[in-house]
């Protein structure tokens, strides 16, 4: 569980620490280089501050980035859609913007969590905690998202496999800063799945599926795309299994398979909530429904 | 003075609550929302270990700290108040007890060893951390099987074993019944560990005043008196050296009852520094510390004949009942046992009862302590159903109570009358349309869905008069008290011994005492949680609100009537008062077969009665009040059926709730809103515990489940709709009619939902037998089958 | 840590509170301002009934830092009922017993009041599925969910308050 196994440490205030806030991003990373190891950055708080109210993190130096407006923005390019580290999932839902061109986002968004936490929590709060449960990991390394972050020396920018190494392990070297997130934009006629599985609504997901697919010409699989989150260390993309399946006409028989074969190729750990043989039959239903939605969008303009 | 003469156009009448309006603006008076001049504030030092013995506790550092007035342990505590002696001469219960802090060692993991007074919570826990404890781990029993196992590490060490209470009862011949049996059918039935958690945890105030050797305890308790003679007990303090104030409570369910040693160590600080100190639990500590209930399991047999007639029951029961003893160890258990039969005739019946100690913390009553005894009898009328190729309402028909056959008097001794559980069942299988149902399900199990229906027949105990207690052999009362003044004004003052957490005794007692006094239900208003002001009783718990309180209200409420139309005919110059009542805020006459007012008002006799004694009655003397008790009977029952359809995802073992029926009878109400409010929230307590609540922890005591985010209350998402069929008939025996009612609700939402779910199961060839029924327990059940 | 002054409006007035930076909105509200209105159930962000408008949306105020609120507005419970009338939902709340023991209940104003001005004709499903942000523990929610139904077929027949 998140935040059990500190629940003896027993505390409900935060400890002590200065507060920064920076009105830029150079500001927030002299803030962090300055105070290294002591000093944590601030973005929506949904989940730095329960563990900072539970002392299980506790930093000296709070630099809170919620007042460094250029990290707040929405871009639509050519092939992507780039979403500064600061945009709420609440701003992401709402976004007529991310509707039209990569609905994915806007409609994934709408499951994290409750209405009070989509209004706080972060786009880039959410990548750099990597919960392997969580909506945008998953959503990032299933489209292959780049990853952009700053540093004092410049900024560098990394594949989402490269940036997600374990749970709540990311590649940000300390007093990096994720500053945004660029999703490729699905092609034209690319339909997109995201199923979840879930103790009660709004929860953590225990499992996650995320699938899209592009049909060719004569309606077979011409690229199929599908991830899991909740089955190991960081969301895990099944690149093998769902290139397996090119050229082949898609269908409830072939999703069984897929489903089947996914479920075989993941090896997820159990908690209280669930085992790890429930977890690999919540993928592979999981996986088998987002494929139906996917394959059911398809030529929808999305 | 007649009710029947009375109208009464009050009863029953679902007025929206006179208390709502503080509640809904954030006006609300909560234990934090009070004031308190130069209160300092407690935070308590808790053990990590589940069991170790304390070898040093160096509190130097923490003293120290900024902000911090005083950090005490044991040492102080123990010296400033007595220890807890739980000892009831009951056969088989063993005699334990507890100092205020731990001293030798700590029993579970969060036991609380220390207490640091600051300035404020934030610098109290800063110095919190500086507190070091020297432990050193004892091997921990963590489940009720290891703790009852030969050679198990002992949580109390003044006992010979970790069997704290061993009961056994025999009514009949069972075991000849078994023997000329046509089939014994075993059921077992493992309901897991819960926590009480109301939306406010625990907390408390103690203002201690130098100057008058007297203590003001604000706490949000549901038992404001026994609360008050615990704490003298405890501080060696007079009664009247305490008031106790309890303010509006954020929901208790049970967990505000006892007097709890943070509580104990935050009165005896206020008095030992000459300072307020206050303390608020916080959510962690609420689900580590404060109170946990349930975790029973059950073996039951049944012997039957094929044709599914009871013959004889025999049920032993385990329950894990943690470290320490707040309440005697059989107390929950034993309710289970004594009403376990519920609706059915039965005259064969033995149990067995065994309660283990653990390293755990202690249990408390919870909402329906007793809520595992519906679920065992239903769902082992439906075990049989299945073993036999019965269908399970023929079966329960069978063999359940028909209106012709009360009173009844069970194998327990319990006197069954003024119950309808064969009306109500039948009202909910109509309701449902049973046979519909039956072919619904037969037509969805070909599509490959899994439809199932559970039914639970509640027969709920209430109220618990005082011969429950000495027949438990529990020193305690089961009275209740109250007052009913009229003001020279004309207002009316009212109080019970009660206290409120949501139960709208504000309106509905207002409600009870404005149709006796012929008045608007805005002109009474009714006081709670003073020990000052209200009348000494024995608070609020197990559903005895309405009947004991309310009775008790009725009775003074009667009184003060009596004596207002005694008045009344010596001021109209008549005789005697028989043709005299009160409506509309005045006196009413009867002449000529109608009644008219007279033009004598409430507010003239009221001030007649305080200003104008002499033209009172001869002997009368002034004023207009009465106090009066009322010890209800031992046990008040309602009924209900409960009736649930769920879907079940056998890929994913997941429950939807489909459809949700309640037929009850819960006697004349005050208050229909209000208990169908009732019904709403025990249901949904029910139905979050068969679900998804649970309290884990680990081989070695170590509490796995401590935030909200591994607790798992249900959220709007995961409660239906209730249906809700009221077929309320009155007890006879009882002041208003009243039965008593708000437990109900979870035995029934416990033994519908897991009864349904077992109905979806069945195909499969699987039973359900322990709650939660997660995904993962459901999904390995199927995956394991043969 | 030393406290220092903190500028933050809430209901519409300025405020300057001598506090540590880590002291939270919701201890400040209720402690510095006496806005008790606001309770605090469980410090993690779970339970809902800390929840305040920070900028006209919903947000726990048990995790945010007081000092964080330097340029925004923060509504609370306390100014929903304008000069002693209920607004729509609170009325509605009252007549369909949608509160019993109250703690909860101005988390769920709070919530549902920005809700329900963005969303003014929500179905039951979305009503419940906003809902699930907070708990209750007396009412079952069916009485909640009728009120918020009733509030929203009120607003839009009369205007929001």
């Amino acid at each position: 569980m998140r935040w059990g196994e500190h629940a003896y440490l027993l505390a409900m205030k935060p400890a002590p620490f200065t507060y920064h806030a920076p009105a830029s991003l150079d500001e927030a990373l002299g803030l962090l280089a300055a105070h290294g190891e002591e000093a944590r950055p601030l973005a929506g708080g949904q989940s730095l501050v329960p563990m900072m109210n539970m002392r299980i993190a506790r930093p000296e130096h709070l630099v809170d980035l919620n007042g460094v407006a250029e990290l707040s923005f929405l871009r639509e390019e050519a092939d992507a859609v780039v979403v500064g580290a600061l945009v709420r999932h609440a701003e992401i839902e709402r976004s007529a913007l991310l509707r039209r061109v990569a609905a994915l986002l806007p409609c994934v968004a709408e499951t994290i969590g409750h209405y009070a936490i989509r209004t706080r929590g972060t786009i880039g709060g959410s990548l750099a905690l990597a919960d392997p449960a969580a909506q945008w990991p998953l959503l990032a390394m299933l489209l292959d998202a780049q990853l952009t972050s700053a540093r004092p020396g410049g900024t560098r920018t990394l594949a989402a496999r490269d940036f997600f190494i374990d749970i709540f392990t990311t590649a940000l070297e300390p007093g990096e800063l994720l500053v945004s997130a660029s999703f490729p934009r699905l092609a034209p006629d690319e339909g997109w799945g995201y199923r979840r599985f879930a103790r009660r609504h709004g929860d953590f997901a225990i499992v996650a599926a995320a699938a899209t697919l592009a049909l060719d010409g004569a309606g077979r699989i011409e690229r199929l795309r599908l991830a899991l989150g909740g089955v190991g260390g960081t969301p895990v993309v099944l690149d093998a299994l769902a290139s397996a399946q090119q050229g082949r006409l898609p269908g409830p028989d072939i999703w069984e398979e897929v489903a089947g074969s996914a479920a075989r190729a993941i090896d997820p750990s159990g908690d209280i909530h669930a085992s790890a043989a429930l977890r690999r039959e919540l993928a592979a239903v999981l996986t088998r429904s987002a494929l139906g939605d996917a394959l059911a969008r398809t030529g929808a303009h999305r | 003075m007649s009710a029947d003469r009375t109208p009464a156009p009050l009863l029953g009448q679902p007025l929206p609550r006179k208390e709502d309006f503080r509640f809904l603006t954030g006006a609300g008076r909560y234990l934090d929302d009070i004031e308190i001049a130069r209160a300092l504030q407690a935070s308590f030092v808790r053990s990590p270990h589940a069991h170790a013995r304390i070898r040093s506790i160096d509190l130097s550092r923490a003293q120290r700290a900024p902000g911090v007035t005083a950090v005490v342990s044991a040492a102080e505590v123990n010296q400033w108040t007595t220890p807890l002696r739980m000892a009831p001469p009951i056969d088989g219960l063993q005699p334990v007890e507890m100092t205020t802090l731990p001293a030798d060692k700590v029993r579970f993991h969060g036991d609380p060893v220390a207490c640091v007074v600051a300035a404020d919570r934030y610098l109290a826990e800063d110095a919190a951390e500086l507190v070091e404890v020297a432990y050193e781990p004892l091997p921990a029993v963590a489940d009720m099987a290891s703790a009852l196992a030969p050679g198990a590490p002992l949580v109390d060490d003044t006992l010979p074993s970790n069997l704290v209470s061993h009961q056994r009862f025999v009514a009949g011949d069972p075991a000849r019944r078994f023997v000329g049996a046509d089939r014994v059918i075993e059921a077992v039935f493992s309901q897991h560990r819960q926590t009480h958690l109301p939306i406010e945890t625990r907390g408390c105030a103690a203002v201690w005043d130098e100057g008058r050797q007297h203590l003001t305890f604000y706490a949000g308790n549901q038992v404001p008196h026994p609360l008050r003679s615990a704490l003298a007990a405890r501080m060696r303090l007079g009664e009247s050296q305490i008031t106790v104030i309890s303010p509006d409570i954020g929901g208790g369910f049970g967990q505000k009852i006892a007097l709890y040693r943070e509580e104990l160590t935050v009165a005896a600080l206020a008095r030992a520094l000459k300072r307020p100190v206050r303390w608020r639990e916080d959510r962690l500590e609420n689900i580590l510390a404060a109170s946990h209930a349930r975790e029973d399991f059950v073996k039951v047999r049944a012997a039957v004949t094929k044709a599914g007639g009871l013959l004889a029951l025999e049920m032993e029961l385990v329950e894990d009942f943690g470290a320490y003893c707040f309440y005697p160890a059989n107390y929950l258990a034993r309710v289970v046992a004594m009403i376990l039969t519920g609706p059915y005739k039965l005259q064969d019946y033995a149990f067995e009862v065994k309660i283990a100690l653990t390293n755990k913390c202690g249990n408390g009553p919870m909402r329906a302590p007793m809520a595992i005894a519906s679920w065992v009898m239903e769902g082992t009328m439906d075990a049989i159903a299945r073993e036999l190729g019965l269908d399970p309402v023929d079966l329960r028909k069978r063999n359940m109570l028909r209106a012709s056959e009360l009173p009844y008097v069970t194998a327990t001794g319990q006197r069954l009358e003024d119950i309808t559980p064969y009306e109500t069942l039948e009202r909910g299988l109509a309701a449902v349309d049973y046979p519909e149902f039956r072919r619904r399900q037969t037509a969805a199990r070909t599509e490959g869905r899994h439809i199932g229906l559970g039914i639970c027949s509640v027969v709920e105990s209430t109220t618990y008069g005082s011969a429950f207690y000495k027949a438990a052999g529990i020193l305690g009362s089961g009275h209740e008290a109250a007052w009913v003044k009229v003001e020279p004004s004309g207002a009316v003052n009212a109080s019970l011994g009660l206290m409120a957490s949501g139960q709208g005794y504000e309106t509905a007692f207002a409600q009870l005492v404005a149709d006796v006094l012929g008045v608007g239900a805005g002109d009474v208003s009714i006081h709670l949680g003073n020990t000052d002001i209200a009348p000494y009783g024995m608070g609020s718990r197990g559903a005895r609100g309405g009947t004991a309180g309310g009775g008790a209200l009725r009775l003074a409420a009667d009184d003060v009537a009596a004596k207002i139309l005694h008045i009344a005919a010596k001021l109209l110059n008549l005789n005697a008062p028989d043709q005299l009542r009160l409506s509309g805020g005045g006196v009413e006459r009867l002449t000529g077969g109608a009644w008219s007012t007279t033009g004598l008002t409430l507010t003239a006799i009221a001030r007649t009665a305080y200003l104008d004694p002499l033209a009172l009655p001869p002997g009368m003397e002034p004023g207009l009040e009465a106090h009066r008790a009322y010890d209800p009977p031992p046990m008040t029952f309602s009924n209900a059926t409960h009736l649930c359809e769920i879907e079940l995802d056998p890929a994913t073992g997941a429950v939807r709730i489909l459809r949700y029926v309640i037929v009850e009878d819960c006697g004349t109400v005050l208050n229909a809103a209000i208990v169908e409010g009732q019904q709403h929230g025990a249901t949904a307590l029910g139905i979050g515990g068969a679900l998804y609540e649970h309290i884990v922890y680990d081989a070695t005591g170590q509490l796995l489940s401590g935030t909200l985010a591994d607790y798992l209350v249900p959220t709007a998402c995961e409660i239906p709709n209730f249906e809700i069929i009221a077929l309320n008939t009155p007890n006879r025996q009882t002041v208003t009619g009243s039965k008593g009612m708000a437990e109900g609700g979870v035995m029934g939402g416990i033994g519908a939902v897991c009864n349904a779910v077992n109905d979806a199961l069945a195909p499969f060839g699987v039973t359900a037998t322990r709650q939660p029924f997660s995904p993962d327990y459901l999904r390995s059940l199927l995956r394991d089958r043969r | 840590m030393s406290k220092s002054l903190l500028r933050l409006r809430v209901n519409g007035e300025t405020h300057e509170v001598l506090a540590e930076p880590r002291k939270l909105l919701s201890d400040v509200l209720r402690e510095d301002l006496h806005l008790t209105g606001t309770h605090v159930g469980c410090e993690h962000g779970v339970c809902g009934a800390c929840t305040v408008l920070v900028d006209g949306r919903p947000a726990r105020s048990c995790l945010i830092f007081a000092v964080q609120m330097a340029r925004h507005e923060v509504t609370t419970i306390e100014v929903v009922a304008q000069s002693g009338r209920l607004a729509h939902l609170q009325q509605a709340l009252h007549e369909t017993h949608g509160l019993q023991c109250g703690f909860c209940t101005p988390g769920i104003i709070m919530t549902f009041e920005a809700y329900l001005a963005d969303n003014p004709a929500p179905s039951e499903a979305q009503i419940r599925e906003v809902l699930s942000g907070n708990l209750c523990r007396c009412t079952g929610y069916q009485n909640i969910v009728r009120a918020v139904l009733a509030a929203a077929a009120r607003r839009r027949a009369e205007g929001p308050a």
